[in-house]
């Protein structure tokens, strides 16, 4: 009986993938079409500023631009595990199911309204971006509930639906807008890694991390609760608060990616399976290896958006979504007929 | 005065009709109970105010003389362990994985388990002589295997109380009495109080110290099996003609369906 998972296993695993989340994040910032010297950028920053640019594009435009792309991704990879874990939906994202254009359409509104206070570098831009995201989670879960019995189909339909509803909207406040503001946000609603502060990543570095320690609490739980309420309740859950507890922190990491990188797709959906696959369904490890996992791709995915039509670049959701869309094909064909014999 | 679960005037309905009507009586320890009725009886209703799923609207449910209510789901899952008809989970988990889970209400936040936990996993595989295949997923099991694997996760959550909702429905003959073996098993072995609801009146007689015949009109019967079975009751309870008969001091009862190809003599003929 050496199968069942230890603290320490998971330990080893976790930073054996992160070792690989690092390498890839190092190699990435390399890679663009401004060559980079290794030498020059481990030289360190040169006394006259502007000298030694190797290292002023690495550390000032490539590593934020990379620590950004791994955040999005851990935070789309963690919330589309557990929203799958608690729909007990195997094709449940949090772009599938319009959490993210919800998301969007909050901070969308908040950029056109020109609301512009701000506090601890939580700009309202977020805030309305986690309104969004959270009312989207209760109105696509209410819908699916209507709509019928199999909650495998309803609740896609009822994503689909409020993320058609959802986009008209923004496309109406777009179509309103200030010419200027028009085209940077049709980028951002494609999904768009951009360079950004410091400050503005420590944020949502922490915002997300604390998001996904705090889902990590509770992993085993979401075992039980991949069985349904009633079997989870019997193995003494309380469904109704644990399900409550992680639509909240799953909306609140999804605003936050949003709200940093706009509508990336289908990252929730890709990571969690494949992680799956190889370690199986204990949310113990599939949370934080899909979450790590998760940064590994995006990472990827954004290098590829910036590099392969140089020196245009384009947005990392293209790239995403051109993956993402088929392997969602194969996967609802896959589940739809396993459906009928599930509970 | 080792009441184990109690119920006092218990009441429950949905909207306005009332599916249990006062029903009172005791469970003692180490007795293995079986609810019998027809489809609407409110069997499972009952199973789930057992377990706390359902909150009564009258009367009370006590488990080791505490109100029900007054545990929380955690604490509960230390008393009561429940076994619902089997089915395939929508993630391929293995066998293992699933009677691990029964040491969820033991573990704390970032729950891993620990020597103590597996122990009770090996020991649950084992009995239920599942370990052989502990490292199969659930979709690659039979019914009657299934059933097994979450007989062997209540076991591992090392509860005194043992609730089962139907657990033989769907199973053939070979695998519901290998299910009633297994039980009675725990029941001896272990100690185990169980309250199994079930279909088969037979089965139910054989293997049972007390049954519970709940009907559809809020009556209820409560006994040993040979007091509480018998031919006029179960032909009113289930309003269906019954055929009753004694192999080894043992009865039995057959359902006679009006077009059935009927040789048998002991017929008793009303008409």
């Amino acid at each position: 009986m050496t199968k069942i998972l230890t603290a320490k296993d998971l330990a080893i695993k976790v930073l054996i993938a992160l070792a690989i989340l690092a390498v890839a994040m190092f190699f990435c910032a390399l890679a663009g079409p401004q060559k980079i010297s290794l030498q020059k950028v481990f030289a360190g920053p040169a006394s006259v500023p502007g000298q030694n640019t190797d290292y002023e594009i690495f550390v000032g435009v490539r590593l934020p631009r990379v620590i950004l792309a791994a955040l999005v991704g851990a935070a789309l990879a963690s919330s589309g595990v557990v929203l799958q874990a608690i729909l007990r939906n195997p094709l449940a994202d949090p772009y599938i199911l319009g959490i993210s254009s919800g998301a969007g359409l909050g901070a969308i509104t908040a950029v056109l309204l020109g609301i512009s206070w701000s506090f601890w570098a939580g700009s309202p831009i977020t805030i309305f971006a986690f309104a969004g995201a959270i009312i989207t989670v209760w109105l696509v879960w209410y819908i699916g509930l209507f709509a019928g019995k199999s909650q495998v189909t309803s609740l896609l339909l009822a994503g689909v639906v409020v993320n058609a509803f959802f986009s008209a909207v923004i496309t109406f406040l777009i179509s309103i807008a200030k010419s200027e503001q028009v085209y940077s946000t049709i980028f951002w609603l494609m999904g768009n890694i951009t360079e950004k502060d410091f400050s503005v990543l420590l944020a949502g570095g922490i915002s997300i991390l604390c998001g996904i320690i705090a889902l990590l609490s509770i992993s085993h739980h979401l075992n039980a609760l991949s069985f349904g309420d009633e079997e989870a309740q019997a193995l003494g859950i309380d469904a109704t608060k644990t399900r409550m507890i992680v639509f909240g922190i799953a909306a609140m990491i999804t605003a936050v990616a949003v709200s940093l990188s706009g509508l990336i797709g289908f990252a929730g959906l890709i990571i969690p399976h494949a992680v799956r696959l190889v370690l199986g369904p204990d949310h113990r490890q599939l949370l934080p290896i899909s979450a790590i996992t998760g940064g590994i791709f995006l990472v990827i995915a954004d290098t590829i958006a910036r590099t392969i039509v140089a020196p245009a670049q384009l947005p990392v959701g293209v790239i995403t979504a051109v993956a993402g869309g088929p392997f969602f094909l194969i996967m609802l064909a896959k589940y739809s007929r396993k459906v009928s014999w599930l509970k | 005065m080792n009441d184990i679960i109690e119920l006092d005037n218990l009441s429950f309905g949905y909207s306005q009709n009332l599916i249990l009507k006062n029903i009172s009586f005791k469970v003692k320890q180490g007795t293995f109970l079986a609810v019998i009725g027809p489809n609407g009886a409110g069997k499972t209703t009952l199973l789930n105010l057992l377990c706390g799923l359902l909150a009564p609207q009258a009367g009370s449910v006590k488990v080791y003389g505490d109100d029900i209510k007054s545990y929380s789901f955690r604490k509960l899952a230390h008393k009561i362990a429940v076994v619902r008809q089997e089915f395939v989970p929508v993630f391929d988990f293995t066998v293992e994985d699933v009677v691990t889970m029964a040491r969820i209400p033991y573990l704390g936040t970032f729950g891993f388990e620990g020597k103590a936990d597996r122990e009770s996993v090996t020991e649950a595989l084992e009995m239920t002589g599942m370990a052989a295949f502990a490292s199969r997923t659930l979709a690659h099991l039979s019914g009657g295997e299934r059933q097994r694997v979450f007989i062997a996760r209540a076991l591992a959550q090392n509860t005194p109380v043992l609730l089962l909702d139907e657990p033989t429905s769907f199973l053939d003959i070979k695998y519901q009495v290998g299910i009633y073996d297994l039980l009675r098993k725990m029941q001896l072995e272990k100690g185990k109080t169980i309250v199994a609801v079930t279909h088969d009146i037979n089965l139910a007689s054989q293997y049972c110290d007390e049954v519970l015949l709940l009907g559809t009109d809020n009556s209820f019967y409560i006994g040993k099996p040979e007091e509480v079975f018998s031919q006029e009751r179960i032909e009113e309870v289930f309003g269906v003609k019954i055929s009753a008969g004694t192999i080894r001091q043992k009865k039995f009862f057959i359902p006679l369906g009006k077009f059935a190809k009927n040789t048998d003599t002991a017929l008793p003929d009303t008409d």
